[in-house]
């Protein structure tokens, strides 16, 4: 079935351009072609990105529950939300995972990508770095369970070991989003420095040569070159980040469900929350708020993007 | 010797974090093949003479992991043909054609580019709830497939191809069609590839919208599978055996990672190349 509906277009189109298609100048503009090869496209777009987002903001307005009648609430959802502690705590809870994750991301990616823009064996190096992004988030989620168990797991043995406490890496809040964390900067700090990398290769070797006849340490350089040169990319890392840790859901959906307490309960937890409870039209609403949300950090992205570019 | 020092902290360095990066991916596979109890009592204990299959045995019978692979591998398939075919096409007609209305279209492609999933997540269950698509294999394969990134990277791709080369293709009187399969898949065909890997390993690995879509164990990926089995272990519902529970635990995710991990060590180049362009969801 679905097959079907599916390639019933691409004959469509092959037939089509074998049919008018005689010697055509790009710039005519009567030409079907440039639309056929769009088509796709924009079907899989119109259906299943715009009419969806359109349907929830209608529903938004609404109290739906996935069943029975449809009543016209008006801004009572939005009203809900915004007044609710669960849905400012979910924010807080991803701002919490954002100040533990982002700014130590950073930092980190940039030092490693210095070392390894200078190092040979950058192959092997970049390959075990982004080794932890291509690997499933379901199954490292798993592990991560196992290693950071309280009474069994391998992390609170090694601290045993030399002599440290045992501690509640997913029995107590703040433990809990201290994993959630660990796991994130585990999974994605490797394609920072892959994006650093190329950044930094873009600093002709004249500047550090320079700074060295000047008597610029290693630190110096760092701080004076390294950062402010690679400001732009610096600064897409942070949106990237900043979307990731925002868009939080498979991580402490496997690792926490949540808890302990809510403490790990991210903004897309809560827009799940929404779907178990039935409450449909709230978590349209809910959905509604993301939207303008992540599109204000998109923009932000694609600006960056664009300048980087320009470069 | 400054300089040298230097040299000696930076491979530290570098050594350093490649071998955090890989130890929790070695100590899954690792462990996966060790007695359960090994696991808790001795869990940095790797002997070759105590390795055995027996977690893989018991979990082939608690989880239906062959169901999950095989709806994995059909919407990988499917979802990923589409991509793969379309994308191309797509990226084609905006680098190559001039047609009205293309600058709109292709503020469409860049606005939807950063739309996540999550955004999508709610909207479009309400949809597949109305078009009774809830727990079929249509909702799993249609939405976000030939995706807005797919497009615009294969835009860049072949924007840079000469137009020299395309005209001399129409002149010989070559159809759009046959232009693109004779002049411009030849030119692209290392950008196809690394599209390729990446699209493999998105569909392979997504979550979010599956776990969402699909409340069945018939439509289940195998990432939903997994989820669900921690889930149950969670909740207490796989029984106290913790041994068993957590070689079991390990044995599936082990299974579930190497496809993965096969293409990765395999197509690696084109994976980089791929990452460079900035286009695996996290």
């Amino acid at each position: 079935m679905t097959m079907a509906t599916m390639t019933a277009p691409a004959q469509a189109t092959e037939a089509q351009v074998r049919g008018t298609a005689p010697v055509r100048r790009r710039r005519r503009r009567t030409s079907p072609v440039p639309y056929l090869f769009v088509a796709p496209f924009l079907v899989v777009f119109l259906g299943f990105s715009a009419y969806p987002i359109g349907f929830a903001l209608q529903l938004s307005f609404t109290n739906w529950h996935g069943a029975g009648v449809l009543r016209f609430t008006g801004l009572a959802n939005y009203r809900y939300l915004l007044t609710s502690s669960d849905f400012w705590g979910s924010m807080v809870n991803s701002g919490l995972l954002w100040l533990l994750v982002v700014p130590a991301q950073v930092l980190l990616a940039l030092v490693v990508a210095v070392a390894l823009s200078r190092s040979r064996l950058r192959g092997p190096f970049s390959a075990s770095l982004i080794a932890p992004f291509v690997t499933p988030l379901v199954a490292m989620a798993q592990v991560w369970i196992i290693l950071f168990d309280k009474d069994f797991g391998a992390v609170n043995h090694a601290l045993a070991a030399v002599g440290l406490p045992a501690a509640g890496w997913l029995t107590t809040a703040s433990g809990a989003r201290i994993t959630v964390a660990l796991l994130v900067l585990w999974r994605t700090t490797g394609y920072a420095v892959i994006l650093l990398m190329a950044g930094l290769t873009s600093i002709p070797a004249q500047v550090y040569e320079a700074a060295r006849l000047d008597g610029a340490g290693a630190w110096t350089q760092f701080w004076r070159i390294t950062v402010p040169l690679t400001t732009r990319t610096v600064s897409f890392v942070v949106v990237i980040g900043t979307l990731t840790v925002f868009q939080l859901f498979a991580e402490p959906f496997v690792l926490t469900g949540g808890g302990p307490f809510n403490a790990t309960r991210t903004a897309g937890l809560y827009l799940y929350k929404h779907v178990t409870n039935s409450d449909l039209g709230l978590g349209a609403a809910n959905s509604m708020l993301l939207v303008v949300m992540v599109f204000a950090l998109s923009l932000a992205s694609i600006r960056l993007l664009r300048s980087r570019e320009e470069r | 010797m400054n300089a040298r020092l230097g040299t000696i902290g930076r491979y530290a360095l570098l050594v350093t974090v490649s071998l955090v990066s890989l130890a929790p991916l070695l100590w899954m596979v690792a462990s996966a093949f060790k007695p359960g109890a090994d696991v808790i009592a001795r869990p940095f204990a790797f002997d070759p003479a105590r390795f055995t299959v027996q977690n893989f045995h018991q979990m082939l019978h608690t989880i239906p992991i062959g169901t999950g692979f095989r709806n994995t591998a059909l919407v990988v398939a499917i979802k990923g043909g589409l991509t793969m075919v379309f994308c191309p096409l797509a990226g084609f007609a905006f680098a190559k054609y001039e047609f009205p209305g293309k600058r709109l279209l292709f503020a469409t492609v860049l606005a939807t580019l950063m739309l996540p999933t999550l955004v999508l997540l709610i909207p479009l269950l309400l949809e597949m709830s109305e078009l009774h698509w809830v727990s079929t294999f249509q909702a799993l394969i249609l939405p976000g497939a030939v995706d807005a990134f797919g497009v615009f990277w294969m835009r860049q791709t072949i924007a840079a191809i000469p137009d020299e080369l395309i005209d001399a293709a129409r002149v010989d009187g070559a159809s759009d069609l046959r232009t693109y399969r004779s002049v411009v898949v030849p030119v692209i065909r290392p950008g196809l590839a690394a599209l390729g890997v990446l699209t493999f390993i998105n569909i392979y690995n997504d979550f979010v919208w599956p776990v969402v879509a699909v409340n069945d164990e018939q439509h289940q990926t195998l990432q939903v599978m997994l989820a669900a089995l921690a889930q149950n272990i969670r909740a207490g519902q796989l029984g106290a055996d913790w041994t068993s529970v957590w070689g079991q635990l390990l044995a599936a995710s082990t299974v579930a990672a190497l496809p993965v991990l096969l293409v990765f060590i395999l197509l690696q180049r084109h994976l980089i190349k791929g990452v460079m362009a900035g286009s695996l969801k996290g």
